[in-house]
């Protein structure tokens, strides 16, 4: 079916999001809380755009607003651009800490804060990946906690999580950098606990905690006799390789996400 | 009943609505019933007592009734039982003192029915309440309960349901007012099954009690009304979901699924029809985002509350992703009526748009409060001064706030509108749930704005960016007027703001939350203004921008608010001119309120 | 009035055994324990993920999210002023401000002697009499700050 951005006219299957289409053609609509990864957050707004169908206008998420029917999309119409410089205002008023917010700052010409009370450590933009990711990899260690505008993410009773394995998913997956890994000495410190880290086995290099090599031989029942590093595994031969992601993919282990973090 | 002579009965009604319990109705009911247990038999009259629920005549409960004599006593206490005990139900004589006094005549009325209160309304949602004991299935029966179910069940398809509701204009009572029939066929049209029907007893508006009030005292009109529409769309399971705080609505709605259950009117194959309907209460977690369909959806599931997008709807995807038709607890309550009489009699009450009634709780500075029941239309004028009996005390009418947080706050200039959906949402509020909140010029508008936003950034869930950050702002900008501290663009950053979270948000509660903001801001700029520019509230609530001075040419001397200020801020002698001493005054406004000759006055920000 | 955790872990047991393992009745099965502790304690929560099947995760974000539950105990008399919207234009902060007074607590605060805990709720349906409080379960309307230090001093164990 057909589908109008910004007046030019794309092909899209029903039922597409529009952030597909558009990103398919091209056009550019900032996101932060999408990821190919962990799809149907909606939450954070920054892909807002004003859609026309069967002669009504209103203001819908791109990343899931499904093409049902004919429609004209504008993706940076002027009172978009000035809804989304407010979502970004508000943003980097919540977490001035974020480079990202702070080149999304840049990117639409907002001047420095003087209106708000802002906390300059805080780098969470509460979008949510990182719960989601925690969730969709199992371990589920951290959540939303409280509401409204005392929202926050953090590990039951906020103390080092006991269901965390160490991955570091919920870090990579987040776009903001708000989550702190620090690794030395074959630990790795995450959510304020602290891991060990074994070797691998080919390289000798510390890249993976205990705790996530066991959840992957409990949980998956993978055998891991060679612990390969992500470099490493890609150094092996090629079969190994192939089958043994696709093994994993399947399965949706943490290499997945190791994977999709490096996307 | 029983060939023997029949002796007459007297029903005694005393109101057990949350009111009159609060004011100790319960006491009465049990010494009334203790009182007729004791009676001796063979005496000439049989005393039948039921507790009902609420008359909507909360400000004069506790509230007691005597049928067939129709006898209407207020306030009541448990002192007067034995009075009434012996001269009105044994003898059917009035108590004069105990009968309703008339706001607007001044005279009292024996008969609930004559009241200025009651005359103009209508009740269709209301019918039963205050008339049956809402734990006796007998008593709903009586007045012609389940009549409606067996109609459609056995006259009636599926199809002729839906369309007896399209065709009657009932629209959502919960809010936003989408057309109930519209939704029903929505959902049966969709293939996909199991199909559910809930019912949103979420009532979180502060200030608004009409669905705890149905659920409390005629639990059964809503279950039929359930009943009526899984029929329609072809759903097999329901689920009430009522908020925690209402435990007698949650024990009368449990009660009443059960006796539904022993009747045949749940359960399997309904009352020989071949039709089954499964229904379940759930208890809210205290979370007022639960009232947004999609999040009260993920409570049922077992879940945090928080809303999805919904782009598609709930009719098609809804609790476990399965079609669901969720409608508000008055709105339910009303299909029975419409199936049973007809729809050209239900859409023959109120407006071209709006069909039926609506029920409101009238709250705030109003002498008659209460929960009233009106038909769509009639204007607000009508219904606080009408029926509210215009401003209680001394102060004057400002401003009507409708909707709760999601809704405005309308001025006098506005009085005329008629109260339907359209005209509310035109000027800037909306119908909500039916919170009708009277405010008068001791009310500082900034401070209500203020105060909604708090419960709004509270409240909120917190998923999306709009709402959770931009309502935080908005919040944290009034703060600085009520404080003294706003600045001069704020007036203008707050309509940025407002259009922001009104249009970017995820769900209802973002995409309303800026209507207090906005209706105060619209009709009462002036205000703002003179917190913002003259560093003054004019209403006096604003502590740091309010100092009281004593009025030398209105003082009499009397000497009353220095007895009772807490601070003991105010000096003078008996027959001279009082001051308060700025540097103690705490501003809690007791002077204000004890002084009899006004000659307590609100000023701007104390200068020392 | 409350069971004390530890002492009543066999509490817990018989609220999971009335409900079927299914996730629709974690919060039903939360608010059962809140009513039976008067809050969530660490213990019953661990119960509860067992029997269930859910990580802690989920249920520290359905306790924090819901106000009917709470992690912290609560007093032995839980002052619920309403500061709805009739309380609040008829001066429910200025009863709020005198509790806070009177006992030196903040609402969600519960005072040293475990005695009260003060809470402020949206609405209790209660507008004719306000401005409301309720202790427990009792009511109190028409409420002026004055009222307010007999009142407490009269609720008693």
């Amino acid at each position: 079916m057909k589908v109008i951005i910004d007046d030019k006219e794309f092909e899209a299957e029903y039922g597409e999001y529009i952030l597909d289409v558009a990103r398919r053609n091209g056009i550019h609509i900032p996101t932060l809380c999408h990821s190919d990864a962990v799809p149907g957050q909606g939450s954070c707004r920054l892909c807002i755009v004003e859609v026309y169908e069967r002669g009504k206008n209103k203001v819908v998420v791109s990343c899931l607003y499904p093409i049902t029917g004919e429609i004209k999309v504008y993706t940076n119409s002027e009172k978009i651009h000035r809804m989304r410089r407010n979502i970004i205002r508000l943003l980097a008023a919540r977490a001035p800490g974020s480079e990202y917010i702070k080149k999304l700052k840049e990117e639409y010409g907002i001047p420095e804060e003087t209106r708000f009370k802002v906390d300059e450590k805080e780098k969470c933009v509460l979008c949510g990946l990182c719960v989601k990711a925690c969730e969709k990899l199992g371990s589920m260690a951290i959540s939303t906690v409280n509401r409204g505008a005392t929202k926050k993410v953090a590990p039951p009773f906020e103390e080092p999580p006991v269901d965390c394995i160490g991955c570091t998913s919920c870090a990579h997956v987040c776009p903001t950098g708000a989550i702190e890994v620090r690794e030395y000495e074959g630990k790795r410190v995450i959510w304020n606990r602290t891991f060990e880290l074994l070797k691998c086995t080919s390289c000798g290099r510390y890249f993976i905690t205990r705790e996530q090599y066991e959840y992957m031989k409990n949980r998956h029942g993978i055998d891991m006799k060679e612990l390969l590093c992500d470099r490493c595994r890609q150094k092996s031969t090629a079969e190994k390789l192939v089958s043994l992601y696709k093994k994993l993919l399947v399965k949706k282990t943490l290499f997945q996400c190791y994977r999709l973090q490096k996307d | 009943m029983n060939g023997m002579v029949q002796v007459p009965r007297r029903t005694v009604l005393v109101c057990c609505g949350t009111g009159c319990l609060a004011n100790n109705s319960m006491e009465i009911y049990k010494k009334l019933k203790d009182k007729a247990a004791e009676l001796e038999s063979g005496f000439p009259v049989i005393p039948v007592l039921k507790a009902t629920g609420c008359n909507g005549l909360c400000e004069r409960g506790p509230i007691v009734q005597v049928l067939p004599d129709d006898i209407f006593y207020c306030k009541v206490s448990v002192s007067d039982v034995d009075e009434i005990f012996e001269r009105t139900i044994l003898k059917g004589d009035v108590i004069e003192r105990l009968l309703y006094l008339d706001a607007s005549s001044g005279k009292r009325v024996r008969s609930f029915k004559e009241s200025e209160f009651y005359k103009k309304q209508f009740k269709i949602a209301l019918r039963n309440i205050g008339q049956i004991d809402p734990s006796c299935i007998d008593d709903y029966i009586e007045r012609g309960g389940y009549e409606a179910l067996k109609k459609a069940l056995f006259e009636m398809s599926p199809e002729q349901v839906i369309s007896e509701i399209e065709r009657s204009g009932l629209r959502g009572r919960g809010g936003a007012g989408f057309p109930t029939g519209y939704k029903w066929r929505q959902c049966s049209k969709t293939n996909d099954f199991p199909k559910y029907v809930v019912c949103n007893g979420d009532e979180g508006d502060p200030g608004a009690f009409m669905d705890r009030s149905i659920m409390e005292g005629d639990p059964h009109s809503v279950i039929e009304g359930m009943i009526i529409g899984a029929y329609a769309v072809g759903a097999e399971k329901g689920f009430i979901y009522i908020r925690d705080e209402y435990s007698l609505a949650v024990r009368n709605v449990s009660k009443a699924i059960e006796d539904a259950y022993i009747r045949g009117y749940l359960g399997r194959d309904i009352i020989g029809s071949g039709f089954s309907l499964d229904i379940e209460v759930v208890r809210g977690g205290g979370a007022f985002v639960c009232g947004e369909s999609t999040a009260l959806m993920a409570s049922i599931e077992g879940r945090v509350g928080e809303p999805r997008v919904k782009y598609i709807r709930s009719t098609e995807k809804g609790l476990w992703g399965k079609p669901t038709v969720l409608n508000n607890v008055e709105t339910w309550a009303n299909v029975p009526v419409i199936i049973t009489r007809g729809v050209e009699w239900f859409s023959s009450i109120g407006t071209e748009k709006s069909k039926g009634t609506k029920v409101f709780s009238l709250v705030g500075k109003v002498k008659n409060t209460g929960l009233i029941e009106v038909p769509m239309g009639m204007t607000l004028r009508e219904i606080i001064f009408g029926i509210g009996g215009g401003i209680a005390g001394s102060g004057k009418f400002k401003a009507v706030q409708t909707g709760g947080p999601s809704g405005g706050c309308i001025p006098e200039a506005l009085l005329d509108l008629p109260v339907d959906f359209d005209s509310l949402s035109d000027a800037g509020s909306m119908m909500g749930s039916g919170g009708m909140i009277v405010m008068d010029d001791r009310t500082c508008m900034v401070e209500v704005a203020r105060y909604y936003l708090k419960f709004l950034s509270e409240e909120s869930c917190g998923k999306c960016t709009p709402c959770r950050e931009g309502i935080r702002r908005m919040l944290e900008v009034l703060e600085d007027i009520c404080a003294g501290e706003g600045r001069e663009e704020d007036i203008e950053l707050l309509l940025e703001l407002s259009e922001t979270v009104k249009e970017a948000s995820l769900c209802g509660l973002g995409k309303t939350a800026p209507n207090p903001v906005l209706t105060t801001i619209k009709y009462f700029e002036s205000e703002y203004l003179a917190h913002i520019k003259e560093k003054r509230c004019p209403a006096g609530v604003c502590k740091k921008l309010t100092s009281y001075r004593i009025n030398a040419d209105l003082c009499r001397g009397c000497g009353l608010c220095a007895k009772r200020c807490p601070a003991g801020a105010i000096s003078g002698k008996q027959g001279k001119i009082y001051e308060i001493d700025q540097g103690i005054c705490t501003v809690c406004g007791t002077c204000r309120e004890v002084c009899r000759f006004g000659a307590v006055e609100v000023a701007g920000r104390a200068t020392e | 009035m409350h069971e004390k955790p530890g002492e009543g872990i066999l509490k817990v047991k018989s609220i999971l055994e009335k409900y079927p393992k299914e996730r629709r009745y974690l919060l039903a099965i939360l608010q059962d324990i809140q009513k039976t502790y008067n809050y969530l304690p660490r213990e019953a929560l661990n119960e509860v993920r067992d029997y269930l099947g859910i990580p802690l995760s989920s249920l520290y974000s359905m306790a924090t999210f819901y106000k009917a539950l709470s992690l912290k105990p609560k007093g032995r008399y839980v002052i619920k002023v309403c500061d709805g919207t009739a309380c609040h234009i008829r001066g429910s902060l200025d009863i709020v401000e005198e509790i806070k007074k009177q006992l030196s607590i903040s609402p969600g605060e519960v005072t040293k002697d475990g005695k009260f805990s003060l809470e402020t709720v949206n609405c209790l349906g209660s507008c004719a009499l306000a401005p409301v409080m309720v202790i427990n379960d009792k009511y109190y309307g028409n409420l002026k700050p004055a009222m307010v230090k007999d009142i407490l001093e009269s609720t008693g164990d």
